[in-house]
């Protein structure tokens, strides 16, 4: 069975750039643009690796990176942001998130990273 | 003019000031570039980036390029107007980085005013027939625009805006609908709008000698082409050319935006209705013998590789509709296409023009029937063609064309092909792992944009041979140029030894989105003239260059590129790149080589570093009336003076130096040379009496304010500069070089004037100049007795080289007009010069 993949950012190019790229690679990815959306989506289905931009109006990338290790510890969370975020991020990799990447994305890097979460 | 008239009787700026300018420019230049190149790269589909990165980007860029214009501006005394050209490009950009519109209040645009910023404003139709011929130089009808602003005016002077307004609901009726249709259709047009199809039918008049009538048809494709909106909107066949039948029409299409089915179509495509602005393609109608539809890539998985041809006698109509039964042809995709297959169609029914306008479908005559509606030529031409479109949108196409009975092939519409995709989704590396074909090529040079293609090795010697490069052909060069501009829209991929992914050839390789590999060492060693490869290029250190066509890695590479280019936010964002990186000064050497062209940031660029090196050649010359001259002993009696801004002579050297004390690397290269062993010819060659003549009575020209001083001949020079200007005689040569580490920042710049003897020989030896100039990859333009030679961004080590052979040939050919008596010797002493026999 694909793995599933979510992806939530607020800028549609990274959403639709990163979907094509993953089902390239046979996952099963949908995409949210805000994190309340994807809080909600996540209650009603499993995740495998949930990538999610740092800064986002309303519920940011920390409190998804939160909610999800508190109700769903199996789903790996890969974070991404803007240079400029680079000491929130490093707060949030301490914060147990499985990676960690800055913007511009190189994407064959994001999915070494998402197979290497796959295989842990 | 005015241009040269300023550099005549302008004085040029010190050398000494002008110098670390020009270095300046350069390094600014260099750092933009280079954020092109990164910008080109990560909006190139490989990386996930969002508007903060575009943002950053383009002001490091703006502030690279404002640095590199003030330099620019004291360098040549701010005789350009740069700055008006960058404020241009820089709202535009910044609108699509702010998210506003584009603004476009044009009412009525030509196809020749569209540009892509209009995409919305003119709509698909419209958009896509511009391109075709804006971009692709092909052949359609004359043709206007009626823009979505001319709608939003229109509805605006009728008050019909709130009418529509309140149509928002779910449960509009057929009546509602109905009369709104009834008012668009008696609504007056507004005086601005009448006045702009009034003039622009004058114009197509002008263009269309013979009688003329128009199509007036729906252009609101949105501007992906995702939602065509096929047979929703009403089209006007055969407009008589007045402005009253065309505005006539022109409201018949408006009012279809309100027709039943077309509401519940757009409903179910999610517009809100009266949200659609429509635009308004008005196109002359051709007077077609034969016309049909071509399909660039055969539905039929079997014949993949194939294109299809359904052709029909008079308008296309028949075929598009399905009405009649059309003559069948297949044709091969290759270099040459090769049709494979004819099957001639019963073709019952033909559609033909109404004399009072309007069109009907009548039947054919019987003679025609069973006769084949276009010749294997025609087919031939048609299928070229169709390629041509198909790889400008890099997907296939479906093809609408038609031949007029002046013979000539019109393009009447091109959009994507929907195709079912064959399921090879599971294809990956293991694909290229089980590849049998020999790699030639692995994991040299830089990748410059990633991509498959296939084809015939063409072997390029000298930039004269661009013309030839056949469609398909893969590109093998030695050095990267702008040039090869001439070629892309043929190339399937370049390949160079040298080269940068930060070069200007780079950016213009990632905009045309031209598979390219720079810097392979050796690829024109390796690869054979002729020889059929496949390039796979993914990303740096993992290319590869297979000997023969490699399918597999061909249709996966296709496929994967299509999927990217279609997402609405990413060609947005590539939109600006359209800005920033597109090159339109390609040639120095050509008079539009002028601010004028400027229309984006890369051509700013190119148009300074050229420009730079202009001024910075004026400045030398100038410098030698003035400066302080030491004299330079050799072992040939060349007579030059040396002018050192710098690093050129070693820190003791007195009035009086030898070769041992030049530092200057290019000016080395030079003299060594110049003095290599049976070059310099010092027997003096007797001049027959018409050359004394001819050149008696030849006042010395404007140039000759170049050559040096009282017959002195000046190297200006620094530790990675030499500007060498010589007067020998009655003829003058000028060699310019910048050389340093960094290939990007390297030129020759090579001229050569007059002469001695009869206009017969000296014009012969323009000829041989040439001909050696452009084999050591030089670029040349000649007029008269003048040849000029340039080469830019080449390896150091090509460099010296050049300068080497170059310094040879400025000895060599200093007396070798007069021995030039006929056009056969022209040949025989080039060869004999490249062979490295110096013997005159």
């Amino acid at each position: 069975m694909s793995k599933r993949i979510m992806i939530i950012d607020d800028e549609k190019i990274v959403c639709e750039m990163a979907k094509i790229s993953l089902e390239e690679d046979s996952y099963e990815v949908e995409t949210f643009l805000n994190g309340t959306s994807a809080l909600e989506r996540l209650e009603q289905r499993k995740f495998d690796v949930v990538v999610t931009d740092l800064k986002m109006k309303g519920i940011d990338g920390l409190q998804v990176l939160k909610t999800v290790k508190e109700n769903y510890p199996d789903t790996k969370v890969i974070m991404i942001t803007a240079f400029a975020n680079l000491d929130i991020a490093i707060e949030a990799i301490k914060g147990d998130v499985f990676d960690f990447f800055p913007k511009p994305v190189k994407i064959k890097e994001l999915k070494a990273s998402i197979q290497k979460a796959l295989s842990e | 003019m005015l241009r040269m008239l300023a550099r005549i009787f302008e004085k040029p700026l010190d050398i000494k000031r002008a110098f670390p300018l020009f270095k300046q420019i350069l390094e600014s230049n260099n750092r933009a570039l280079e954020v092109i190149a990164d910008m080109g790269e990560t909006m190139g589909g490989d990386y996930l980036f969002d508007i903060n990165y575009i943002d950053n980007a383009y002001s490091m860029l703006s502030r690279h390029l404002t640095t590199s214009m003030q330099d620019f501006g004291s360098l040549t005394k701010n005789r350009y107007q740069l700055e008006d050209k960058f404020d241009r490009i820089d709202s535009l950009i910044n609108s699509v980085l702010l998210g506003s519109d584009i603004g476009n209040r044009e009412l009525v645009l030509t196809y020749d005013r569209i540009t892509w910023t209009m995409a919305r404003e003119v709509g698909g139709k419209n958009y896509h027939l511009s391109e075709l011929v804006n971009n692709l130089d092909l052949n359609i009808p004359a043709a206007f625009a009626i823009t979505a602003h001319s709608c939003t005016e229109f509805f605006r002077h009728n008050r019909l805006q709130e009418r529509i307004s309140s149509l928002g609901g779910n449960d509009i009726s057929p009546e509602e609908l109905a009369d709104v249709r009834e008012a668009i259709l008696k609504g007056d047009i507004p005086r601005d709008l009448d006045s702009a199809i009034e003039s622009a039918i004058m114009k197509l008049d002008e263009i269309n000698a013979a009688a003329l009538t128009l199509a007036v048809r729906s252009s609101a494709e949105d501007e992906d082409g995702e939602f065509t909106f096929a047979g929703q909107f009403q089209s006007v066949l055969n407009v008589r050319p007045r402005k009253d039948d065309v505005e006539r029409a022109y409201k018949e299409v408006l009012s279809s935006l309100f027709a039943d089915d077309s509401v519940v179509y757009q409903r179910q495509l999610g517009y809100a209705i009266g949200s659609l602005r429509m635009p308004v393609a008005c196109v002359s109608m051709v007077d077609a013998v034969s016309s049909g539809v071509l399909y660039t890539e055969s539905p039929d998985m079997a014949r993949k590789g194939t294109m299809m041809i359904s052709a029909s006698w008079g308008l296309g109509i028949s075929v598009v509709q399905g009405h009649t039964e059309a003559d069948l042809f297949i044709v091969k995709k290759a270099a040459v296409p090769e049709l494979v297959e004819s099957k001639v169609g019963g073709k019952a029914v033909m559609t033909v023009t109404k004399e009072n306008g309007g069109v009907e479908e009548i039947h054919t005559p019987a003679d025609l029937c069973n006769k084949l509606c276009i010749t294997e030529k025609e087919i031939m031409e048609l299928s070229l063609c169709a390629m041509t479109i198909e790889k400008y949108y890099k997907r296939p196409q479906d093809i609408e064309w038609a031949y007029g009975k002046d013979g000539k092939l019109y393009i009447l519409q091109s959009r994507p092909l929907v195709i079912q995709e064959e399921n090879t989704s599971d294809e990956d590396i293991t694909d290229v792992e089980e590849i049998q074909n020999p790699a030639i090529i692995k994991n040299a040079g830089f990748v410059v944009q990633k991509g498959t293609a296939s084809g015939k090795v063409f072997l390029l010697k000298n930039p004269s041979e661009l013309e030839l490069v056949p469609r398909g052909a893969i590109l093998v060069a030695k050095n990267d140029s702008p040039q090869y501009i001439k070629a892309m829209p043929r190339a399937a991929a370049i390949i160079t030894d040298t080269g940068t992914p930060a070069s200007h050839m780079a950016s213009i390789c990632r905009e045309f989105r031209i598979p390219t590999l720079v810097n392979t060492g050796n690829a024109t060693n390796i690869l054979h003239h002729g020889q059929e490869i496949t390039l796979y290029a993914a990303d740096e250190g993992n290319s590869t260059v297979y000997d023969g066509r490699v399918g597999v890695l061909i249709d996966r590479g296709r496929k994967q590129q299509r999927r990217m280019e279609e997402l609405y936010e990413f060609r947005k964002k590539k939109y600006i790149m359209g800005y920033i990186s597109a090159l339109n000064l390609v040639d120095p050497l050509v008079d539009e080589f002028t601010t004028d062209k400027c229309k984006t940031v890369h051509d700013i660029l190119r148009f300074m570093h050229e420009e730079s090196v202009q001024a910075l050649i004026e400045a030398s010359l100038h410098a030698g009336r003035r400066s302080a001259l030491k004299r330079l002993e050799i072992s040939i009696p060349a007579g030059i003076w040396i002018i050192d801004m710098g690093g050129g002579l070693t820190a003791g050297a007195g009035d009086i130096v030898t070769a041992e004390d030049v530092l200057s690397e290019p000016f080395k290269a030079l003299i060594q040379g110049m003095s290599y062993p049976g070059a310099w010819h010092t027997e003096a060659v007797p001049l027959k009496m018409g050359d004394l003549l001819s050149s008696i009575s030849r006042m010395p020209g404007l140039t000759s304010d170049e050559a040096g001083i009282g017959g002195k001949n000046i190297a200006v020079i620094s530790g990675e500069y030499v500007n060498l200007s010589l007067k020998f005689g009655y003829h003058y040569n000028l060699l310019d070089c910048y050389l340093n580490e960094n290939p990007k920042n390297n030129h020759i710049y090579f001229r050569f004037v007059g002469g001695a003897t009869d206009i017969g020989k000296r014009s012969r030896r323009i000829r041989l100049l040439d001909i050696v100039l452009k084999e050591y990859g030089l670029d040349t333009q000649i007029k008269g007795d003048l040849i000029i030679g340039r080469i830019s961004n080449i390896a150091t080590e090509e460099t010296i080289k050049i300068l080497d052979h170059a310094g040879r040939l400025i000895a060599y050919s200093r007396q070798l007009d007069t021995v030039l008596v006929n056009d056969s010797l022209v040949e025989k002493y080039a060869q004999r010069f490249l062979a490295g026999n110096y013997k005159i």
